[in-house]
């Protein structure tokens, strides 16, 4: 079964229809839509942070680097007055994004550990500084994308990104996607060697796997998975920023995936929801929100000890 | 028939004048050693002989600072750690080096895997393959491991664990098999077991044995290498290495009851 774990399951059963029914709910009130959508984003981007943390065991706080290059490429590479084809400019950004990573994971992933998590920052905030500094890009304020894409296949047309409730439902159903397309690449065989290399890189290079090769796949598809995320939050917003490619942002996702249960994918959509939900009431209390934020977060990061996935799988699988 | 039994005697894997320096202190000291197909070859020697740091360089763990290391004629001291492995030089350690957490199916699966291919398929599930799993399985039997297949492998007994090593080795279906210590921290009866298999497997590898059990090491070797400080002392047959007084000398001491 792809979905091996019944709380995963449970999980999908209740999230996606739910988020699937929540916009006729709120048909009147396009900020809760646009709210979601932009945390459905940002989930899509943990989720692949996730990947290289949990799942590989590759520690970085570079990956909004990614991030901020899904904007700014589509900027770089599409027309300013014409509306281009959201399917093929996804491709296009993916692929550009998988060869930058592959040329910054062939240095960065000659290190590991601390180090590696000092060289991939490094790298983040070179890219950071260098857009924010150059005129040409916008510099601090960034830039504006003045034409959205339209997204037809073969003539059809299923979304318009104008339109708030079409663009939830297209970041649902990639964030679904994602999900899926993890879920099968944990289970393959490549799954199998990158399973083993995180538990013992030692016994699996005796076994005869160039480890670094396994280490480089997976970081070229987390980024340009990090880079997809970012084109969304590019087009849903109309701009790019600088603060896409800030460290801060590589380190909200990177807590954002402790608390939801590193490795574990889901746990990333429940982590950054939980985020993102406890940052969205406390704002709203007081002033000082982030001091109760950081309390709260110390509190669940101890008592969960694998975070909210693995404190729920304790819960439910235990009957099995 | 005597001289055809020898003629089908092949060097597997062969040392040259094999060096490993930590900065000023010699770890191995011009090593020179030729290991034959289907026979299990031992090496002795008191803590810090450089035994398994010859285990280290001929898996290609460490690099050599001299010396060569060839492979039925070939050199390949240069080539790549995990290219050892890929030539069929599989190794077991001294510390238990297992995926705990998978069962033991899946730790063995993971050692076949390797030469199946499709290593770097992103969508087909590593479960399809029954070949795969049975290859393994019958890795698991070999070593009287059978009936633990499902069971996570940090669950099984420590001696299961020494067992589930040499299965992993054998998973990758190698022509030399390194074995460091493989009956380290066991009982009697565990070593037994260890000792029934290595008769049976030493009949179809070349073994390179490095052990502290000398009952063992005796019982069998075909060939024996002691090693003392570095350097290689003495090779030959058990009874040859036996009666060598330099052995006595250097390395037993008042070593008679060794022996």
């Amino acid at each position: 079964m792809l979905f091996n774990k019944r709380t995963e399951r449970y999980f999908i059963w209740l999230f996606f229809p739910l988020a699937l029914l929540l916009p006729l709910f709120l048909e009147q009130n396009t900020f809760y839509v646009s709210k979601l959508t932009s945390v459905m984003i940002f989930a899509l981007f943990v989720m692949s942070l996730d990947y290289l943390v949990g799942r590989c065991g590759l520690i970085t706080l570079g990956h909004a680097m990614f991030y901020g290059l899904g904007g700014y490429l589509f900027w770089m590479i599409a027309p300013e007055y014409e509306a281009v084809n959201f399917w093929v400019y996804t491709f296009y950004i993916c692929m550009i994004a998988a060869a930058v990573a592959l040329v910054i994971g062939f240095l960065v992933l000659r290190t590991s550990g601390i180090y590696m998590i000092m060289i991939t920052l490094a790298f983040a905030q070179m890219t950071f500084y260098f857009f924010s500094d150059s005129i040409e890009f916008g510099g601090n304020d960034g830039l504006f994308i003045y034409v959205k894409p339209e997204t037809s296949i073969f003539g059809l047309s299923f979304f318009d990104l104008d339109n708030p409730t079409h663009f939830y439902y297209l970041c649902l159903l990639s964030l679904f996607n994602t999900l899926v397309f993890f879920r099968l690449l944990i289970r393959s065989r490549f799954g199998r060697v990158v399973d083993a290399i995180h538990e013992n890189p030692g016994r699996t290079t005796a076994l005869g796997y160039n480890i670094f090769l396994f280490r480089l796949m997976s970081y070229v598809i987390a980024s340009a998975l990090g880079a997809y995320a970012g084109y969304l939050f590019t087009l849903q917003y109309g701009f790019v920023n600088p603060s896409m490619l800030a460290w801060t942002t590589s380190g909200s996702a990177l807590v954002m995936s402790i608390l939801g249960g590193m490795g574990s994918i889901y746990g990333a959509v429940l982590g950054t929801f939980v985020y993102e939900g406890l940052h969205y009431s406390l704002e709203h209390l007081t002033e000082h929100w982030l001091l109760f934020m950081g309390a709260l977060i110390i509190a669940m990061v101890m008592l969960f000890k694998n975070g909210i996935a693995g404190y729920m799988e304790k819960l439910l699988e235990k009957r099995v | 028939m005597n001289t055809q039994v020898s003629l089908d005697i092949q060097v597997m894997l062969e040392t040259q004048g094999l060096c490993k320096y930590w900065g000023g202190l010699k770890a191995l000291d011009g090593v020179s050693l030729q290991f034959y197909d289907k026979q299990l070859h031992g090496i002795v020697g008191p803590n810090g002989a450089g035994k398994s740091t010859l285990l280290n360089l001929l898996c290609g763990h460490y690099k050599p600072t001299h010396g060569r290391i060839m492979h039925k004629g070939e050199a390949i001291e240069a080539i790549k750690p995990h290219a050892f492995a890929r030539r069929g030089i599989g190794r077991s350690f001294q510390k238990t080096n297992i995926y705990p957490g998978a069962s033991c199916l899946e730790n063995c699966c993971v050692a076949v895997q390797r030469r199946m291919g499709g290593n770097f398929n992103l969508l087909r599930s590593r479960y399809s393959q029954k070949v795969l799993d049975e290859i393994a399985s019958d890795a698991l039997d070999k070593v009287g491991l059978g009936a633990r297949r499902d069971q996570i492998a940090a669950q099984i007994s420590y001696g299961e664990q020494r067992q589930l090593e040499i299965a992993m080795v054998l998973a990758t279906a190698p022509q030399v098999l390194l074995l460091d210590e493989p009956m380290a921290g066991m009982g009697h009866e565990e070593s037994q077991l260890i000792i029934e298999l290595l008769n049976r497997l030493k009949r179809e590898y070349c073994i390179v044995l490095v052990e502290h059990d000398m009952d063992a090491v005796f019982e069998l070797s075909d060939q024996l290498t002691v090693m003392v400080d570095g350097q290689h002392l003495t090779t030959g047959t058990v009874s040859q290495v036996r009666d060598n007084p330099r052995v006595k000398e250097a390395y037993l001491g008042q070593g008679d009851e060794v022996f």
